[in-house]
């Protein structure tokens, strides 16, 4: 591999582009492929495998050829509401698991560069903050404030959009209550329990780091489980 | 669902690459049985023998080790290698699972 395409493929993961690293295994020429980007001209006549082998996102070695083809896909966005104690270690989780995190919070004092460095961070309510962002079935929300102002307007927008994993801290008397000021805003059951409440799973400990875990294993959970 | 875990093998390997050492980049580009490791999985190895992520559960890495220092005196870009478990030296690295293992070595420069 040419130390030029290393560079390359580091800007692209950067980027969140879409991509995959194409190698010739019989003589060790490797290339990037974009969707949208000429195919370099080595690998022309892989063309349409290596295509059908990006759209599946399958790794491997194309069936009959020397061609090995890695695909990198977007990494799953995670949007955490408060920029609370929780979510300082929520970040360094999730940044070893290559999610890619953002934070909202109305709140300066909290949601600080100083407190979250290399974070994006968006000092706003939620619902204007959900205008700036893009979002979709591939999307996390975790709604840490327990202040339902500041999480129920996130949480209606991520039940509104499928969000793949949705999860609110608060004991079970604030979910509880949490789930009849949803159904009085018109949302149903079935769209309710989808929320994961009280958040993350069983581990028992009670500090911020256990906490974040505890979200943590349970939002990989769901991601295998969809 | 897919996720895109990634373990930054390859931001590791620019570092590298930085200080002027020789890198040899190990990916794992096809697997049999019981594998630990998925396709795509990668290890980075440099001229004074570190290593740095991995392509088995520690099965094979001393190995992959070895092979790579040996690409670099033989000043050589890449090789294809695998280990079975009916490998003769699979006591010392093979897989203990069961399952086999193609590694594609490649230098990077």
């Amino acid at each position: 591999m040419k130390k030029k395409l290393l560079n390359k493929i580091i800007e692209n993961k950067e980027k969140k582009i879409e991509f995959a690293i194409i190698t010739n295994l019989k003589n060790g020429e490797s290339c990037i492929f974009e969707k949208n980007t000429p195919l370099d001209k080595n690998f022309e006549k892989y063309k349409d495998k290596i295509f059908s082998q990006f759209n599946k996102k399958n790794n491997g070695i194309i069936e009959g050829t020397e061609i090995f083809v890695e695909t990198y896909i977007r990494p799953i966005k995670i949007i955490i509401v408060g920029a609370v104690h929780i979510a300082q270690y929520l970040v360094d989780f999730a940044k070893n698991l290559n999610f890619e995190i953002l934070i909202i919070d109305p709140r300066g004092y909290f949601a600080s560069k100083k407190r979250f460095p290399k974070v994006k961070i968006i000092n706003k309510w939620p619902k204007e903050a959900f205008n700036e962002i893009t979002t979709d079935q591939n999307t996390a929300l975790i709604a840490l404030t327990h202040d339902p102002k500041i999480d129920d307007p996130a949480l209606q927008h991520a039940i509104k959009n499928n969000f793949f994993y949705i999860g609110a801290l608060g004991s079970k008397k604030t979910h509880s209550n949490r789930c009849d000021r949803l159904k009085k805003n018109g949302f149903t059951n079935e769209q309710i329990i989808k929320i994961y409440g009280p958040i993350g799973i069983k581990l028992g400990g009670r500090s911020a780091p256990e906490i974040a875990l505890s979200i943590m294993a349970q939002l990989v959970s769901v991601v295998y489980k969809k | 669902m897919k996720n895109s875990f990634d373990e930054k093998i390859l931001d590791e390997a620019k570092d590298w690459l930085a200080v002027k050492r020789n890198v040899i980049l190990a990916t794992v580009i096809q697997t049999w049985g019981s594998s630990p490791r998925p396709i795509g999985s990668k290890m980075i190895i440099n001229d004074k023998g570190d290593f740095s992520g991995s392509v088995t559960g520690g099965c094979v890495e001393t190995a992959v080790v070895r092979e790579s220092l040996n690409l670099l005196k033989e000043n050589k870009n890449f090789k294809k290698i695998e280990f079975k478990v009916s490998n003769e030296s699979a006591w010392e690295f093979g897989l203990a699972c069961g399952g086999e293992v193609s590694i594609f070595l490649e230098q990077i420069n």
